[in-house]
């Protein structure tokens, strides 16, 4: 006669402890048969998705479960595909942001910037340092904007409700700061092969510090409403470990990699715009849990609010473009140009022939290498922690599917 | 940044895959015949060298087949490199997910969207889009149907 604690044990033994073993396919798509332990129960399929409120954005997780644990996992994508690589081989140069834009749709400016970082290092564009300090002024905020939609939605999965709200009032801020910049709230298109599109609207400053003063303390506040909550640890600490092994196994990167214990920051590793002027620390976490992913994030909007800070403050002047043909023919050449968005390393590979439009455009999404993830890290969980490490991972699907 | 390309070369060579080495607007880039390509990776990722992240993995179609990159990266030294291969229209690729975990989901979105056939993956379905749909990243396939230029 079997135990119940021996059944336990033996789904046990089936949970990914956070390592990889090489040589073997992700553990959700090693498929375990129905009725594998002693007691022949039957397991139940459940299909999360692609309209599932807690899988940000369309995603299909179809997971297999004995009881409460997960014993086997698959990601189903594709549900926002657009051809974003496709278009950008009809687009110009200069219409490509509007595409990244539309892929990680929460942060919008780092896409632009890869776009833009790819053009200028083939026309060897030498772009002015005050377009360089805007740049990173609005990718720093809009890193604050998208970090603060994943603290309040990770709560949401964990069941809290409050930070969600207070999260969305600081996020309104930022954005209202972003439309002054740029004329628009998500789509911003403001970013260009040159520099930016327009200079910076006057007394926007005085407004930027303004918020920062006071998001100083709604940070302590944020940190303190949803970390301070012992229900919300007990949920996270410890759960869904991705120890450096994984992490690397897979291509993660951003504040995944980075609470798996690895230093990799792009800004810091290979600077690009103003970051090489810019004064910031790059936090790391020890295990790799839900716990540490939470704490590199919220570290990461306080270090961006220090580089909003110093880029207000030495912001050089003159111009903010460079001088760029209207029409702008790059190069027959290939390049591949990185930045640091708020969910991992960001990056176009993009090859031209000499004409209008690229011939071959790719976007890396960081996010494709987490939702992968999910596969091989899910199995060994509860049905109820698939939520929350959707959540922890900070997965955009719009760049996933792109 | 750059890794050093005599030393690629030999860790090539010893490796038995025969590679041109040259440095591109990309950076360093090593072009390996595609039935080498994944002792080639497997070479690189055992070296002293340690690539041991596949960054990312793409194909393109260049008119006369498809041209698949791997992107290595070293953390520990900080140095990136590129693989290149050449892949028939009509021929297959060869996963190598079993080196890099992370060519499991870009394997399966490069076989479909450039129309090629994959070899060992474990999962080999598509990713993004539906059966029937055409790979839509080939240069045959217009970003256009004809409905919708006769529409417009």
């Amino acid at each position: 006669m079997t135990d119940a604690r021996d059944i336990v044990t033996s789904v046990g033994e089936l949970a990914s402890e956070g390592t990889h073993d090489p040589g073997m396919p992700p553990a959700g798509i090693r498929r375990i048969p129905s009725g594998v332990d002693g007691l022949s129960t039957e397991h139940l399929i459940i299909n999360m998705g692609p309209q599932h409120p807690s899988t940000h954005g369309v995603l299909r997780v179809i997971v297999e479960v004995d009881g409460e644990e997960v014993v086997a996992a698959e990601s189903t994508l594709g549900y926002l595909h657009r051809g974003i690589e496709k278009l950008a081989e009809t687009r110009r140069f200069d219409q490509l942001g509007t595409l990244m834009d539309r892929g990680d749709y929460v942060s919008g400016i780092h896409g632009e910037q890869a776009a833009a970082l790819a053009v200028e290092k083939l026309m060897e564009i030498e772009v002015p340092s005050k377009a360089r300090w805007i740049r990173s002024l609005m990718a720093e905020l809009t890193r604050i904007a998208s970090h603060l939609v994943w603290y309040g939605t990770f709560g949401l999965d964990t069941g809290a409700m409050g930070q969600f709200l207070y999260a969305m009032r600081d996020r309104e801020a930022i954005l209202d700061i972003l439309e002054a910049v740029s004329g628009q709230r998500m789509m911003f298109n403001y970013v260009r092969p040159g520099g930016v599109v327009a200079d910076l609207p006057v007394g926007i400053e005085a407004k930027i510090i303004a918020f920062c003063d006071g998001f100083d303390g709604y940070l302590e506040e944020h940190h303190a409403l949803l970390g301070g909550n012992e229900i919300f640890q007990h949920r996270v600490k410890g759960v869904g470990v991705i120890d450096r092994e994984m992490a690397l196994a897979f291509g993660l990167s951003g504040a995944n990699l980075r609470a798996a214990g690895v230093g990799f920051d792009v800004r810091r590793e290979r600077p690009y715009d103003a970051y090489s002027e810019l004064e910031f620390d790059v936090p790391i976490g020890t295990r790799g849990d839900a716990w540490d992913r939470y704490m590199v994030r919220m570290e990461e909007m306080r270090q961006s609010v220090r580089m909003v800070r110093q880029a207000i403050a030495g912001m050089p002047e003159g111009e903010h473009t460079a001088k760029v043909p209207k029409v702008i023919r790059v190069p027959a050449g290939e390049v591949y140009a990185s930045v640091e968005s708020s969910r991992g390393e960001t990056a176009v590979h993009m090859v031209t022939d000499g004409g209008t439009s690229p011939v071959r455009y790719h976007y890396r999404g960081p996010s494709l290498f987490a939702v992968q993830l999910l596969e091989e890290i899910l199995p060994g969980h509860l049905l109820a922690d698939v939520v929350m490490m959707i959540g922890s991972l900070d997965i955009m699907l719009g760049e996933a599917d792109r | 940044m750059l890794p050093d390309a005599t030393v690629l070369n030999r860790i090539l060579s010893d490796a038995g895959v025969t590679a041109r080495v040259e440095e591109t607007t990309l950076g360093i880039v090593a072009h390996v015949p595609c039935e080498m390509a994944v002792e080639a990776l497997s070479a690189l990722r055992g070296s002293d060298l340690d690539f041991h992240m596949l960054l990312d993995m793409l194909g393109a179609d260049t008119g006369e087949g498809i041209e698949i990159t791997y992107h290595l990266r070293s953390l520990s030294r900080d140095e990136d490199v590129f693989v290149k291969t050449e892949v028939a229209y009509d021929a297959a690729l060869r996963s190598v997910w079993n080196l890099f975990p992370s060519a499991l989901a870009p394997e399966r979105e490069t076989a479909e969207l450039l129309g090629i056939k994959l070899d060992g993956h474990p999962n080999p379905k598509r990713l993004l889009t539906t059966d029937g749909v055409a790979a839509l990243l080939r240069k045959s396939v217009a970003v256009r149907s004809a409905e919708e230029v006769r529409a417009r």
